[in-house]
């Protein structure tokens, strides 16, 4: 199904920030009607004294955020409307409202999704209202996340470094050092497999590919890469199969769980003592304290274990930030709130109180609802960990525009490998050759990069 | 539902459908006509319409302005090359074959063993079995979701107790954990249609089987069952459209196991082609090919029994 | 067709009025218990036991804390504490369940009634005239019944964005009102039910096409347009998938989005676990006493349906 245009050039990389092309503007070309976002954004006057009115979508509970910002700002008004959380239907909302050109001025969108966003025209050039200059109030790498062609089109909000949750008594009572590299996890796991009385070290859950892409992610893999005009894919490489067959072999020597996890079935198991230890990302601790928390006091929160001794190289599970869509009428005044509840210290300590990740402000960490020790976590500073492990992720991991898609996929192929016994770095062939039909699928140019 | 039956059975032909000009009948039609043609013709055509259609990319990887070309019937081609997709069609199927009928017999025996109970007791049961068909499919399957989850399920802990180890989100299992979920919720409902058309029975006829000595067994297979079935006939075409339009059950619970795919059925297939990927087109034209299957089982269906009985008429 | 004897008596006044059945019934000599019957009431017992066992499941969960839902016996109660429950159901983000609450009667209260009204109307309408287009419509109707609803969800919301229906409570309430079933089901009631005597004695004192049909035509149509009512009501009450697509303000959802809501949040917010179970009791706890309440109702109206196979 070849339906390339006329004038396909061949110009860009990826993100790199080099030439310009991305906002040629709307030019459409002789057929039929444009695709993607109905409206454009366009920056509408308001007379003095009239109130502005904003709408956001989210499915993070940050209602008391909004109204903080509701009665400190009287001439701007944001309504905040909770819908679906993500693949679950906030995102077909917003993709729906863009077709049918009503959509809301912020809403609620993951770093993986933005480039799907991109290939929709659905969210507002930001550089154009100023915010290139925000830069320097957050964390390169989430920023990084929301520029593309060295345009900004999203302020970042939140992501989850990841760190290792274990059982401090557990692994005490075991006598299980803290791994420190993945070789020495495995060992730890065949520890707990023989002394622990059918308790396992964690789960291998099949249903989290944002967590397989981030094993891959802190192995040096890079899933999705451009060369010219076509997208190339690249999930079936050694670095991704050795994660693959690293957990492969977890699984067969029987020594993880294969369940969902934060799932009722896990939660089961965190709060039994049966699963000692969680490869997770920061806003995990939320889900251990109010899940599990018969188990307070007894956890600890160590660094990702490492490929390489002596390394300290992280990645990151999750993360989103809060994009003006395209179609609004006051991009000014959604970028202020935008950059508002992601800086302004009360924000950010309301929205940590709801549960909404690490924040992606810089320099916020001190002093914040963060920085304490925490009774949870036996007294640590645990968050101090996950600082760390916020500097020691790689930010030239780039995400496909078809990643939910490819995400869904790669669930159900490591589910099917799993049940027939098949191999998970098999697997990755099949995902690869799947996604380069996704990327086809929606009219881009794609191969396999090996 | 042949039409042709119903201007038969009609009382007294002709002298009913004389009296006003066509202004009235259009004027008690117009207003469901309106909104049927909104909600429903409408809709379908736009279906239709967009089924047909392509996104064509410009400028640098794609992500350049686009527009919607005509793509012929490219989006039919790429539904069906879709292995998933196709297979999906057969898992459906395959559930339809032994969940309808598991369904009905169940229903059909629970309506024929209520009719032999006393008024009170019959009522107290005849409330507990329809009582799931007031629970909203997405609640249902939340609850029987938790009932199936090792570790949560006391169900699970029971059996496990007793020797047993069922994995009923296993591979091999989901699809009649679903089956399950799906009569939990209809049965009742089924049943009571079929005791519907029990009541509708004369009396005499039970009388006179009395009489001539049959027992109750052979009254419920001789006379109630083939009574019955045009109930059966009904909750069956139900049935089949239910059946191919699964959706939120395989949705809720497929958060809780891998082995409920993201093309499981093809509702779910084209939800998700909408949903994750954004493909409206092709998730259009799984549609299409949907409600085309779904008329084309129903009416097939309908025209075999119809069949049946005009022959057994003879 | 064999029954189209039962139907065709229903209007006209039964030889077997109620009470005949009733002492036939009661009248019955007593029998010895016999094996088969113990078999039967045991059969009906399990039927029961499994029917009602997610919903026990249901009250019991309903009281307990998230801990405890996970981590006790599910079907025994633990450190029972309702009314916290309950309390916070109603409580959370505003009371947000109330105005889930509401808004699923209104849709399916105001959807059901106006969809029998319709459909009463039309079906009335195919059952008694004869006119151009009659079977037309007729086949169009049931081919209505026979399409999957989900599939129109999608393009229904992108033509109802174009005329600036979505997100309003038109956007629900619309295609609910719009019940294919329930004409198909009018029609063959009203063919059975509406004599053509009491229409043309009508005509005859001067009365209107519209005077009759409010007045008489309702009247004795009543037991088919509960049926109707019923069955829509159901449907809408329990829609999740139209909502999901035409709405997003959160205060305009209905319970079954609003749950479903928490429940997808409750990865990040485990409190919602303990809402969703206990939002799911108390949604549950009005359409189940509906349920039994007007039992009977369905019951006399379904017949008209599966009389036309």
């Amino acid at each position: 199904m070849d339906t390339s245009p006329p004038s396909r050039r061949a110009v860009l990389r990826w993100g790199a920030g080099t030439a310009a092309a991305l906002t040629a503007g709307p030019a459409l070309t002789a057929c039929g009607q444009s695709v993607g976002a109905a409206r454009t954004t366009r920056q509408e006057t308001t007379r003095r004294g009239e109130k502005v009115e904003l709408v956001f979508w989210t499915w993070v509970p940050m209602q008391k955020t909004v109204d903080l910002w509701n009665r400190t700002h009287p001439g701007i008004h944001v309504e905040m409307q909770t819908i679906p959380a993500n693949v679950q239907g906030g995102y077909q909302k917003m993709h729906s409202s863009l077709t049918a050109g009503n959509p809301p001025d912020l809403a609620q969108v993951e770093y993986h999704e933005l480039p799907a966003f991109m290939l929709v025209n659905g969210l507002t050039n930001l550089s154009e209202y100023g915010a290139d200059e925000l830069r320097d109030s957050y964390v390169p790498w989430q920023w990084q996340q929301g520029v593309f062609d060295g345009r900004v089109y999203t302020i970042p909000q939140a992501s989850g470094p990841m760190g290792l949750f274990h059982r401090r008594d557990l692994f005490e009572k075991w006598g299980i050092e803290t791994p420190a590299t993945w070789a020495d996890y495995e060992r730890a796991a065949r520890v707990v497999k023989a002394r622990g009385d059918g308790a396992r070290m964690c789960a291998f859950a099949p249903n989290q590919p944002n967590w397989f892409a981030a094993m891959c992610w802190q192995r040096g893999a890079r899933w999705v890469r451009t060369e010219d005009d076509t997208w190339l894919v690249d999930m079936d490489d050694d670095l991704s199969r050795e994660v693959a067959e690293y957990w492969e072999r977890m699984i067969r020597d029987d020594l993880v769980f294969v369940e969902p996890d934060i799932s009722s079935a896990w939660y089961k198991h965190i709060q039994s003592g049966k699963i000692a230890a969680w490869v997770g990302p920061q806003w995990g601790d939320a889900l251990l304290r109010g899940n599990a928390p018969g188990t307070a006091g007894k956890w600890r929160v160590a660094r990702l274990p490492q490929w390489e001794a002596g390394q300290h190289v992280s990645a990151n599970w999750g993360g989103s930030s809060t994009a003006i869509l395209q179609g609004t009428r006051h991009p000014r005044e959604a970028l202020q709130f935008a950059h508002w509840i992601n800086t302004d210290r009360r924000a950010v300590d309301l929205n940590v109180a709801a549960g909404y990740g690490w924040p992606a402000a810089a320099g916020i960490f001190r002093g914040s609802a963060l920085d304490k020790p925490d009774p949870f976590f036996g007294g640590q500073r645990y968050n101090d960990v996950f600082t760390a492990s916020d500097r020691a992720i790689d930010t030239s991991w780039k995400w496909s525009p078809t990643t939910d898609a490819d995400f869904a996929q790669l669930q159900d192929a490591f589910g099917a490998a799993i049940a027939e016994g098949g191999s998970l770095a098999g697997a990755l062939a099949e995902i690869q050759k799947r996604t380069v039909d996704n990327l086809r699928a929606k009219g881009l140019k794609a191969r396999s990069a090996r | 539902m042949s039409t042709e039956t119903t201007r038969t059975t009609t009382s007294a032909p002709g002298s009913r459908r004389s009296a006003r000009p066509d202004r009235a009948a259009w004027g008690f039609l117009l207003p469901f006509v309106a909104l049927f043609l909104l909600t429903f013709v409408l809709p379908l055509g736009y279906a239709v319409y967009q089924s047909l259609l392509t996104p064509v990319r410009s400028g640098p990887l794609g992500l350049g302005p686009a527009t919607l070309g005509f793509a012929g019937l490219d989006n039919y081609a790429l539904a069906l090359e879709q292995s998933a997709f196709l297979e999906s069609f057969a898992r459906v199927l395959l559930f339809g074959l032994v969940q309808i009928p598991v369904m009905l017999l169940l229903s059909t025996t629970l309506a024929l063993a209520l009719d032999t109970l006393s008024h009170r007791w019959a009522g107290i049961l005849r409330a507990a079995y329809f009582l799931p068909y007031g629970i909203p499919g997405v609640i249902a399957s939340i609850l029987w979701g938790f009932l199936y989850v090792p570790g949560v399920s006391p169900i699970v802990d029971l059996l496990g107790k007793a020797g047993l180890a069922p994995d009923f989100l296993g591979y091999g299992n989901v699809l009649w954990s679903i089956a399950n979920i799906v009569i939990w919720e209809f049965a009742g409902y089924n049943m009571l249609v079929i005791v519907a058309q029990l009541k509708a029975i004369p009396q005499e006829l039970y009388e006179a089987a009395r009489i001539d000595g049959a027992s109750a067994w052979q009254t419920a297979v001789r006379i109630k069952l083939p009574l019955a079935r045009p109930a059966l006939v009904l909750t069956g075409v139900f049935s089949i459209i239910g059946t191919l339009q699964l959706f939120v059950e395989p949705l809720v619970i497929k958060p809780l196991t891998s082995a409920v795919t993201s093309s499981y059925t093809p509702n779910l297939s084209a939800y998700n082609e909408a949903f994750a990927n954004n493909n409206i087109y092709l998730a259009a034209a799984e549609s299409v090919i949907l409600a085309l299957a779904a008329s084309v089982l129903s009416f097939g269906f309908l025209s075999l029994v119809n069949r049946k009985e005009r022959r057994d008429a003879r | 067709m064999s029954v189209s004897t039962p139907r065709a008596e229903k209007p006209v006044a039964s030889p077997h009025a109620p009470g005949a059945a009733a002492r036939r019934r009661d009248g019955r000599p007593r029998r010895g218990v016999k094996p088969s019957r113990i078999l039967l009431v045991a059969l009906l017992t399990v039927a029961a036991l499994y029917f009602l066992l997610p919903v026990y499941w249901l009250l019991v969960a309903s009281t307990k804390s998230s801990a405890d839902l996970f981590g006790t016996f599910g079907l025994w109660f633990s450190d029972p504490q309702w009314p916290h429950n309950l309390s916070n159901v109603f409580s959370y983000d505003d009371g947000v369940f109330w105005s889930w609450t509401w808004n699923s009667v209104l849709y399916a209260g105001v959807g059901g009634t106006l969809a029998t009204l319709l459909a009463g109307a039309a079906g009335y309408a195919l059952a008694v005239y004869r006119f151009r287009g009659r079977e037309a419509v007729f086949k169009a109707v049931l081919a209505g019944v026979l399409l999957p609803s989900t599939a129109l969800a999608l393009p229904m919301y992108l033509l109802f964005s174009k005329v600036g229906l979505a997100n309003t409570y038109w956007a629900v309430l619309i295609p609910s009102m719009v019940s294919p079933f329930g004409v198909y089901l009018c029609r063959i009631y009203a063919e059975a039910a509406v004599p053509t005597e009491m229409l043309e004695a009508a005509r005859v004192d001067g009365a209107g096409e519209w005077r009759i049909f409010g007045t008489l035509v309702l009247r004795t149509m009543t037991p088919a347009l509960v049926t109707v009512f019923l069955f829509q009501f159901v449907g809408i009450w329990n829609n999740y998938f139209l909502p999901l697509v035409m709405l997003s303000d959160d205060r305009k959802y209905p319970i079954t989005l609003g749950l479903t809501t928490w429940q997808t949040a409750a990865d990040r917010t485990p409190e919602l676990y303990q809402l969703t179970v206990g939002g799911a009791f108390v949604s549950v706890l009005p359409l189940a006493a509906a349920m039994l309440v007007l039992q009977r109702y369905w019951r006399s109206g379904l017949t008209q349906g599966s009389v036309k196979g």
